[in-house]
């Protein structure tokens, strides 16, 4: 049974939070200090995107293995308006508030693997993975 | 470069006076103005030119828009004040004979 | 990749090694070329704080905690760093397939300007049309029927770029479709003005003036649908007079009447069309004057009609440091005998 930890976010201690506890796992599972900060940087976009436009959400974060190989998978989920156009939020250059080189396209770079699921009206749950190398 | 736009009613008319440069880069700001009045039905719209030192092409269009539109809602476009310059475009371009253009300058200005 | 890291990892330690011993300016030199050949590698800036991080650890034994704890923090400041220059690295890829994209559409539109060489003794023909981007709203045309006439047409899309040259295509293929009138000027303007009319947007609209030269009877018949004027050069008085034109753009209203203007051409006479974008150029704020296309013109007279319009693109691009305004075409139609 792999250990499971969920954060609710709402404000901006949330995503603290988030961030404390996945930095955590992240070290446990023994990523080197890069990964860690990427990993947390993950975090903390999914959160801020949360506490953006759905005003609350979850994260949930756990140790995943796959033969052999060790990974963190962070699932980013909230009950909010829903993404209209994945497309467009997924685009180099397309932003709303995160600036240069953030938002989903730079947690997309930070992580292995990432999958988005939208419905509008209906809300977002976003996955991804980092593996152990 | 601006483009400043007043819009003034004077009598039966409107009066859209333009302060600046009407080119690409303030066209866009022109024709949110202007069309929806020219779309207006049965009125006379008249455009003040006398602070506009320069009108490019892509202003030009802005007119002929704004001149198809009074066409359909029955309404008529009239241009005054416009300097040699930009007078000569209106000529070389036919759009003197199909726009009605005041040529005396406003005299209380 | 392990590799090159840990050779990276290795080349990093001497260099840092030999710095702190000598600080000497050729290390940072090195220092320099080193980062060049990491932007290459895709090595991040979190990436490059962490080797140094850990190069630093085992130089120095006891390296204090406040100083492994500010490495700490600057680690997180770079990722952010990291991530606006890969998407820096992206959104340059993208342009480079865009640009790729408009090269091959630029090509696609110089296809369907006229690449035959006018050989008539009686004439002498010069073209040039140069688009302020990469592709044009001015669109040129010239043809030589089996009687030995000459049409010669220079047409200007408002705007430039992009939408431009997709509406100056429109112009090509319409010419095409009208074979029989080619060389009659204002029915050829009326008839392509129906077809611009019906499809053209409300604010859009194409100037052209279209000419033809009879060589039997050296005359130029033309007309002009609110096209710039041009210029026709009188050898015998050594002046230029501006084309007399009358008539409306094209796209307006689908029934125009077109007037027809002639000229009648002695030997050494020429006739000039020109676009908007020859007089419509400023130099430093200021306006180039129609008066400044002649003089430019008349400096360069005694040459071949097409050095004489290569001559007068080189020197007003000049003039506009080398930077048009808009797209820029001059044709110049000669009577030699």
């Amino acid at each position: 049974m792999q250990v499971q930890t969920h954060v609710d976010i709402h404000s901006e201690w949330g995503i603290v939070a988030a961030r404390q506890a996945g930095r955590k796992l992240a070290r446990e599972i023994g990523f080197g200090s890069v990964d860690q900060a990427r990993i947390t940087t993950a975090i903390s976009e999914l959160a801020r995107n949360i506490y953006l436009y759905a005003n609350k959400g979850q994260i949930y974060i756990e140790e995943v293995v796959n033969s052999g190989k060790r990974g963190i998978k962070i699932v980013a989920k909230d009950q909010g308006p829903g993404i209209k156009d994945i497309r467009k939020v997924m685009e180099d250059g397309y932003t709303t508030s995160g600036g240069l080189g953030a938002g989903l396209p730079g947690v997309k770079r930070l992580m292995d693997e990432f999958t988005i699921d939208s419905e509008l009206n209906n809300g977002t749950t976003i996955t991804s993975v980092k593996w152990l190398r | 470069m601006n483009l400043k736009v007043d819009v003034q009613e004077e009598g039966h008319s409107r009066v859209v006076y333009l302060n600046g440069e009407v080119d690409v880069y303030t066209a866009s700001t022109l024709k949110e103005k202007l069309i929806p009045l020219a779309e207006e039905t049965n009125k006379t719209l008249a455009v003040d030119l006398s602070n506009v030192n320069y009108i490019d092409s892509t202003g030009l269009g802005i007119f002929i828009g704004a001149l198809k539109c009074t066409d359909k809602s029955g309404s008529t476009l009239k241009i005054r004040g416009a300097n040699a310059r930009v007078k000569r475009l209106f000529e070389i371009t036919g759009l003197s004979e199909v726009i009605e253009i005041d040529t005396e300058q406003r005299e209380e200005a | 990749m392990e590799e090159t890291k840990l050779s990276m990892y290795q080349l990093y330690k001497e260099m840092l090694n030999d710095y702190l011993q000598h600080k000497s300016e050729h290390v940072l030199y090195s220092a320099q070329q080193l980062s060049k050949e990491m932007l290459e590698k895709d090595m991040s800036p979190e990436e490059m704080v962490s080797l140094h991080i850990s190069v630093f650890k085992e130089m120095v034994e006891d390296l204090p905690e406040e100083v492994v704890d500010s490495f700490e923090l600057l680690l997180e400041v770079m990722i952010g760093y990291g991530l606006a220059h890969r998407e820096f690295m992206s959104l340059r890829d993208r342009q480079r397939q865009l640009d790729s994209e408009l090269n091959v559409a630029a090509q696609m539109q110089e296809s369907l300007l006229p690449h035959e060489e006018i050989n008539l003794k009686t004439l002498d023909f010069g073209v040039i049309s140069v688009p302020s981007g990469k592709m044009s709203g001015d669109y040129y045309h010239y043809i030589q029927d089996e009687n030995g006439n000459m049409g010669v047409a220079v047409a200007d899309v408002i705007g430039k770029g992009v939408p431009a040259a997709m509406c100056m295509s429109m112009i090509k293929y319409a010419m095409d479709s009208l074979p029989e009138q080619r060389l009659q000027p204002a029915a050829l303007l009326e008839s392509l003005n129906r077809v611009v009319e019906r499809n053209i947007a409300d604010d859009m609209f194409i100037t052209m003036v279209y000419g033809s030269y009879d060589p039997k009877k050296h005359n130029f018949y033309y007309a002009s649908a609110g096209h710039e004027p041009g210029f026709f050069y009188n050898a015998d008085t050594d002046t230029f007079e501006e084309l007399e034109t009358k008539g409306l753009v094209l796209g307006i209203t689908p029934k125009v009447h077109y007037e027809e203007f002639s000229l009648s051409l002695e030997p050494g006479d020429f006739v000039v069309l020109l676009s908007d974008g020859v007089t419509e150029g400023r130099t430093e704020g200021e306006f180039i004057e129609r008066d400044d296309i002649t003089k430019l013109i008349r400096k360069y007279k005694h040459l071949p009609a097409q050095d004489i319009v290569n001559q007068v693109f080189r020197e007003l691009e000049k003039m506009q440091d080398f930077h048009l305004r808009d797209d820029f075409t001059l044709l110049i139609l000669r009577r030699n005998v």
